[in-house]
């Protein structure tokens, strides 16, 4: 018998994490900060397009929020069922605080949620309001404040990010703020993308070549702002290197997908998570999931041959149409894995508003699937499905993360309430010592 | 005589057919993902994006008869990236073997021939008295000048070895010292192996040139060959697109092996912490820094990050872990270097060092003095990328290093070290 057409690889774990977007990376970060032995299984997901900001509440109604704590108040009053509003305001701090703490200490530095919402910079130049942000990309929202002197530069051939366009639409509040194009070393021709433009400084000799480039265009600017591609693994270190050798203060500013800041976080997490005993499968889906006496089991199958996991309990964050987690059928939306019942408009044509801007968003993007009071998945007559399921991200119905500027909010307290339940689960289960373990990252 | 031309394939339709269920064209969000992951993107003004999208236009002609086939290597990277899984190297070996045999990258075309020209299998002609005679050669010239090793084994067609062993026909037709490292680790760890005068080469240009019955030709050889010696593994020396070639082959073409196919990285791992390897770092006083490059053919394509944390277990082991860096991205997520998928016979050279600058650039990232592979390309691409774009590094197999921290490799047997550990 042929090795990778046999019987399936077995692993066994106390947790399974299925989906590897924000959600589930943020939940296997707080298991592993419980030393909970996890698994976290599941494709790729939209992680890789995130701004890299970390947004809790930005907007409500239509209007942007500054302080996202008072935001949470209301919201538990006008919307009981949202997921954020199921939560401890406590709680939701620490997942902030632990979530960020952890990518910190593992060379992704951010700033700690603060009292109030940051103002961030758009690709397009405008502003939004986010609860943490990369430090790569703190100063721009700072000079903006200040109006400090600020050259925005962008590159030949890189498409979906233009210096002018950022300039003009945020020349009103930002005067000093100019534009300059240059072409990035070695890649004089063609199209250009963030990824290899960050990859390709995570080299000593780019860097200089850059930085005689800025140097030449920056003038009398005090900042230098860059689309996000200051290294993809170093990104501090590349930051302060340039800042070295330019003898300005820079930061970055988001690019259109496909971006840096997502595509670092993904790699961050498969570098880190293995090396701290998380067994990860990150970029193939889970093709069944099912309950027996004793534990859960999850199939998958990756290019070698089948795979089969065995946990004391599993955490769902599947996402939504995206990622596969929830399935849009002629006769309605389906859950894929488990076929959970899913909340959403009695009718089709019910899905969505009549204009697309419609402030009040679409009632598809409030589909998703109900949780009890310790995040289990129901059943259609308001069981749970099982002790042993847990769910978390924007699978949960009742939340527009998109109008809400809450997608990273969501995904990760609901990944810290769910894996609180699941340790609280697993201890009754096996006495599990209580503790968690210093936070490192080697 | 006027070239052929190519003919066009639907390739909506064939899509339709080799995608599976749920990585159709349709979902494809056009995010640009596989491209902003792709070292050829941008090459013969083409990109895996843009493949799926005028596939999706209905552009056959301009598909069928892009030179972008032959600079995309099948690493598979785009769909490792893609949240739909789209897999646009299934369409690219289909347009290669849609290519007239004539207008195809000459060098390709003539390795198959090769290959398929004799019992070998040797994707450089050599045959099997050759093979033998080379291998008794050198077996006597170790046995005489290095009294330690006057016992030393390579066994030809030994019936019921536990190991059939193959060997890229590099190391026989132009560097046959670099064979006795390998030896020597048999020899440490006791193996029951042996070389066979028929089916014993790895390499498989036949695939990557996307003729598939020559790609099952050379296959069945090579099947037939371990089944008649009666060995229970064929084990995969240090050849990356040897090992996917042979399992992808048994597979798709259906063939009864009655072995397994293992990689010698596994073992390498299995015996280092079985205590018959002894190896450690002491040899690295230096604290000379070392990386290792994932070769697509067998992590991502095939045993995924396990085997990777097996080398990863092996290197720093070797080396000492403060002095292992690894490349980013690495395992699954690593580049392909651009030596693979035949494009270091391709001919198309200033193309084949475009797309390994991305290599290089990693490379360099690292600091590293040398890079560790277990795959004749990689370690081909590497080398030259490395002088073409003033890179300080070396590119060394594993075991040679392994035999230098075991403290037997001969002064012969360092042609890919440099002065400092020439000794």
């Amino acid at each position: 018998m042929m090795r990778g057409s046999g019987t399936a690889r077995q692993f066994s774990t106390q947790l399974a994490v299925i989906g590897s977007g924000i959600a589930g990376f943020a939940a296997s970060i707080f298991a592993v900060n419980r030393q909970i032995a996890t698994a976290q299984v599941g494709n790729t997901g939209a992680l890789a397009y995130t701004t890299g900001y970390l947004d809790l509440i930005g907007k409500r109604g239509g209007a942007v929020v500054v302080d996202p704590w008072q935001a949470l108040a209301s919201l538990r009053e006008s919307e009981p069922k949202h997921p954020l509003s199921r939560l401890d305001t406590g709680d939701i701090r620490q997942a902030f605080t632990e979530f960020t703490d952890f990518l910190g200490a593992c060379g992704l530095a951010y700033s700690a949620p603060g009292t109030g919402n940051l103002t961030a910079l758009t690709p397009a130049g405008t502003l939004k309001q986010t609860l943490c942000v990369p430090a790569t990309m703190a100063a721009g929202a700072r000079a903006l404040a200040a109006d400090a002197p600020c050259v925005i530069v962008d590159f030949k051939g890189l498409k979906g990010f233009s210096g002018a366009e950022l300039a003009a639409n945020l020349r009103q509040r930002w005067p000093r703020v100019t534009t300059q194009r240059i072409v990035f070393p070695g890649m004089e021709r063609g199209e250009i993308y963030p990824e290899v433009m960050a990859r390709a400084l995570e080299v000593a000799a780019t860097r200089e070549q850059l930085a005689a480039a800025l140097r030449a265009v920056a003038g009398t600017a005090e900042l230098i702002g860059l689309p996000a591609i200051l290294g993809m693994h170093r990104p501090d270190q590349v930051r302060a290197e340039l800042e070295r050798l330019t003898g300005r203060e820079i930061f970055e500013i988001p690019t259109m997908p496909p971006s840096v800041p997502g595509i670092r976080l993904r790699e961050l997490m498969q570098q880190v998570l293995p090396q701290k005993g998380v067994t990860l499968i990150p970029q193939q889906r889970v093709t069944a999931l099912s309950f027996e006496g004793d534990g859960a089991t999850l199939a998958l199958c990756d290019a070698f041959g089948p795979i089969r996991v065995h946990a004391q309990a599993v955490i769902l964050a599947t996402g939504r149409f995206l990622s596969g987690g929830l399935e849009a059928h002629p006769a309605g939306i389906r859950e894929h894995l488990l076929d959970l019942p899913v909340t959403q408009p009695a009718d089709r044509a019910d899905w969505y508003r009549a204009r697309y801007t419609d402030p009040r968003g679409h009632p598809i993007n409030s589909a998703g699937i109900e949780i009890d009071d310790s995040f289990r998945p129901l059943t259609g007559e308001g069981r749970r499905y099982h002790e042993r399921l847990f769910a978390a991200g924007v699978i949960l119905a009742h939340q527009d993360w998109i109008r809400g500027r809450s997608g990273a909010g969501i995904a990760i307290a609901t990944a810290f309430k769910a894996v609180t339940e699941a340790e609280r689960f697993l201890a009754g289960r096996q006495a599990m010592a209580p503790g968690a373990p210093p936070l490192q990252c080697h | 005589m006027a070239a052929s031309a190519i003919a066009s394939i639907n390739f909506k339709a064939a899509a339709l057919e080799l995608l599976p269920e749920g990585a159709n064209f349709e979902a494809c969000l056009s995010c640009g993902l596989c491209s902003s992951g792709c070292p050829a993107a941008g090459m013969e003004n083409m990109d895996p994006r843009k493949f799926i999208r005028m596939a999706l236009l209905g552009m056959d002609e301009e598909l069928s008869t892009t030179p972008w086939i032959w600079c995309c290597t099948m690493c598979k990277r785009c769909q490792y990236v893609c949240p739909m899984s789209i897999d646009v190297s299934q369409l690219v070996f289909l347009a290669r073997g849609n290519w007239p045999e004539d207008r195809k990258p000459a060098g390709i075309v003539r390795s198959c021939q090769l290959a398929t020209s004799s019992d070998s299998t040797s994707a450089m002609g050599m045959p099997p008295a050759d093979f033998v005679a080379v291998v008794e050669e050198v077996l006597e010239e170790v046995r005489a000048a290095q009294p330690d090793f006057r016992h030393l084994q390579a066994p030809i067609d030994r019936r019921g070895a536990h190991f059939f062993v193959n060997q890229n026909s590099r190391e026989p037709m132009n560097e046959p010292e670099e064979m006795v490292p390998l030896w020597k680790i048999f020899d440490v760890v006791g193996a029951d192996w042996t070389y066979a005068s028929k089916g014993w080469a790895a390499e498989n240009f036949c695939m990557f040139s996307g003729n598939e019955d020559a790609w099952r030709e050379v296959v069945r050889k090579r099947v037939d060959a371990v089944n008649q010696l009666g060995c229970e593994v064929w084990l995969n020396t240090e050849c990356g697109h040897s090992y996917y070639s042979m399992w992808q082959g048994i597979e798709r073409f259906g063939l009864e092996a009655n072995f397994r196919l293992e990689s010698i990285v596994t073992y390498y791992a299995q015996w280092i912490r079985d205590g018959k390897l002894p190896v450690d770092a002491r040899w690295n006083s230096q604290g000379i820094k070392f990386t290792v490059q994932d070769p697509c053919m067998i992590v991502r394509k095939a045993y995924g990050d396990a085997i990777a944390e097996d080398m990863r277990f092996v290197v720093r082991t070797l080396v000492g872990e403060e002095n292992f860096v690894d490349m980013q991205p690495n395992r699954s997520a690593n580049y392909c270097c651009g030596g693979g998928g035949g494009f270091l016979q391709a001919g198309m050279t200033e193309q084949r060092r475009t797309y390994g600058k991305r290599k290089f650039d990693q490379i360099a990232a690292t600091g590293a003095a040398y890079v560790l592979t277990p795959c004749h390309n990689c370690h081909s691409q590497m080398h030259d990328i490395g002088r073409f774009y003033g890179g300080h590094y070396g590119v060394v197999h594993l075991w040679t290093l392994i035999c230098l921290s075991l403290g037997i490799l001969g002064k012969n047997e360092r042609i890919y070290l440099g002065p400092e550990l020439r000794g």
